[in-house]
């Protein structure tokens, strides 16, 4: 089962912290998003591999815009 | 009251190794702002005379007797930095904090004697003031080690007059014995004047043989210069009349024990008064523990020790409040209350020592679909909105009900702001906030995480609550200002640059000024000018805010001016929303 991991608000995507491939658990630290001048990590929803990842850094994302998949 | 109060719901998460080393840099960090804290803390040890030669004179100073005094492992200093008037000791010529003698929570005070001799110097009144306010909040007894030489003659403008100057102490300490808290005293030395009133507004006084307390000092050779001047030969008169002068000062023992009787004792034994202070000390009234503790004292799950890995230092990055709390209560368990209303809040009751606590602390982090009041932006952490502040005003007026003292926990960069947030009546909450917390009279305290900014810096329990936040402590990451000095610098000077520009002129001038206010507003918020100005009463290391919240619960609750049964607490009841097990309806069949 694929998993979404989404922008909750619009941003600049600071720093990806993992790659295709690795294994996460629930609450890994997976993206910061710069917003509202504050760095906001984007947590693991669930344990699992990160399948894709659909930004870079220095991005700019608009809200619920999928950052990367986990599986 | 056990089904909520024996085990309460999990707080916090273990950290995770990658974690760990991801924020090795940033302990890094917080290690060098401590050491420059402590390099200040050992100045302010060392300041005056050396401590060898106060024990040669077969004396001991302050921190001896403090030492000696008090029950190993339980002093929590405060004010320690405070040096509002920039004394070149670094402090006001004070040491004091929150202490334990003989098993009795106490605020405990005493003149550094290696500093000019116990001298009432500049700031000190200050210091007094909130030394004494402390003893109002908690109602727990105030001990005086008095050594007081009197004014610093040569700086008595900053020391003697004035609303607040030196004298107000002794009306706080009349105010305190009309509230029933007692004042001991041990009293060593000379005490002339100002340290006369020292010596004597005390509940009970307990002196060394060598003490005296006297309304002025007899050491002072002749007066005023009859000549309205002084020139060579009314140098060599002085010379030679305090050559001769070998007066005993007033006001000894042999007055003050043998005629007076002011003197309770007289010891012979510098260690002999302190012995004396803690048997009174053992006869203040207070509640054994078990009366208020709503469990058996427990140490957090998770190691204190790991919040400067878990509290960013940069202050942009986010962190898990939740998990900074956990590390500093009972069992890391906690009782959240609305965990679904406001949710860049946190309010809860927590246990500390075994005693129960309001807690509240802001949360970082995003916050979708919130606030409720606009589409236009999304929540984040720090920031304050509309659900936040009723949350902050239910809790609080719940906690003032049920007799919970409250501990803050601030991380703030404001209200939000704006004709949305108005409309909103932010304003109006605020000040409800502030209203909330002045008619709740139950004690607080407050930890400064990280940033005490604009009006939330007031709402949120901070030291303007005169009458109920007995102290703030400041951390490695504290930093207090009306706002950040970038936004300061732009809201200064942004028209002054639209003017320059539309004029043809440099801008390079006006940009070195907004870069000299953004660093004034540094240099102006970091942890030791907190301490030194007294935004905070104490910067600590984060594992140390345990100890503080330690002697916070047991002072509060060794004998609080009133009581709120357990079983008649509604803040559980209105945590647990649900009926408690057992009590379920029961079916019909059942019945």
């Amino acid at each position: 089962m694929s998993i979404d991991v989404v922008a909750p608000m619009p941003g600049k995507i600071m720093d990806v912290l993992v790659k295709v491939g690795d294994k996460v658990s629930e609450d890994d630290e997976l993206v910061i998003l710069e917003a509202m001048k504050m760095e906001n990590p984007i947590y693991a929803p669930a344990d699992g591999v990160v399948k894709e990842i659909k930004v870079a850094k220095d991005a700019k994302v608009d809200s619920e815009q999928v950052l990367l998949v986990l599986e | 009251m056990k089904q909520y109060f024996a085990k309460m719901d999990d707080l916090g998460k273990p950290l995770k190794p990658a974690q760990i080393a991801r924020m090795k840099e940033n302990v890094a960090q917080i290690e060098e702002v401590l050491k420059g804290i402590e390099a200040e803390v050992d100045r302010v040890k060392k300041a005056g005379i050396p401590a060898e030669t106060v024990r040669k004179r077969g004396q001991m100073t302050v921190w001896d007797r403090i030492e000696y005094l008090v029950d190993a492992g339980t002093f929590c200093p405060l004010h320690t930095l405070y040096n509002p008037l920039d004394n070149e000791e670094g402090m006001t010529g004070v040491i004091d904090g929150l202490a334990r003698i003989n098993g009795k929570w106490c605020v405990l005070v005493g003149f550094d004697n290696k500093v000019m001799a116990g001298a009432w110097i500049a700031g000190q009144a200050d210091n007094n003031l909130r030394v004494t306010d402390m003893a109002k909040i908690l109602n727990l007894p105030l001990v005086w080690l008095v050594n007081c030489s009197g004014v610093k003659l040569t700086e008595q403008e900053k020391v003697y007059a004035n609303r607040r100057g030196n004298g107000t102490c002794f009306f706080r300490h009349a105010e305190l014995e009309q509230r029933g808290i007692p004042i001991l005293a041990g009293i060593y030395g000379t005490n002339p004047a100002g340290g006369g009133y020292q010596g004597i507004s005390p509940t009970i006084l307990l002196a060394h043989k060598d003490a005296n307390i006297a309304v002025g000092g007899g050491g002072i050779v002749s007066g005023m210069s009859p000549k309205g001047f002084f020139d060579e030969e009314g140098a060599e008169q002085i010379i030679e009349a305090t050559k001769h002068f070998k007066e005993v000062p007033p006001g000894s023992v042999g007055i003050h024990y043998n005629h007076t009787g002011f003197f309770r004792a007289v010891f012979e034994k510098e260690t002999e008064v302190l012995d004396a202070l803690k048997q009174y000390m053992a006869e203040m009234p207070a509640y054994n523990p078990r009366f208020f503790r709503v469990a058996e004292p427990a140490a957090p799950k998770y190691p204190p020790t790991e919040i400067s890995s878990i509290i960013s230092f940069n202050q942009k990055a986010g962190y898990d409040f939740d998990n900074i709390l956990a590390r500093l209560v009972d069992n890391s368990e906690n009782l959240e209350f609305r965990p679904d209303f406001g949710p860049e809040v946190y309010t809860g009751l927590v246990k500390v020592d075994g005693f129960l606590l309001g807690a509240i602390g802001n949360r970082m982090g995003m916050f979708a679909n919130y606030p409720e009041y606009t589409s236009k932006y999304t929540g984040i952490g720090g920031k304050l909105y509309r659900q936040g502040l009723i949350k902050m005003n239910e809790f609080v007026t719940q906690c003032g009900r049920d007799r919970v003292p409250i501990v803050w926990f601030q991380d703030t960069s404001g209200i939000d702001v704006g004709d949305i947030a108005e409309k909103a009546e932010l304003l109006g909450l605020g000040q409800s906030l502030i209203y909330s917390i002045e008619q709740t009279n139950v004690p607080m305290m407050l930890v400064v995480l990280r940033k005490g900014t604009a009006a939330a810096h007031y709402i949120m329990g901070g030291p303007t609550a005169n009458n109920h936040t007995a102290f703030t402590l400041g951390t490695a990451t504290t930093e207090i200002y009306v706002m950040h000095g970038e936004t300061a610098s732009t809201a200064s000077f942004s028209r002054r640059l639209v003017k320059e520009k539309e004029g043809g002129k440099s801008l390079g001038p006006i940009i070195d000024k907004m870069n000299e206010l953004a660093k004034e507003y540094y240099d102006k918020s970091r942890p030791f000018y907190c301490a030194k100005t007294g935004f905070v009463d104490e910067v600590v290391r984060y594992e140390a805010i345990r100890n503080y919240m330690v002697a916070f619960a047991n002072g509060v609750y060794q004998n609080p001016r009133s009581i709120c049964p357990q079983h008649h607490m509604m803040l559980p009841r209105l945590i647990r929303a649900q009926i408690v097990k057992g009590l379920e309806r029961p079916s019909k069949e059942a019945e």
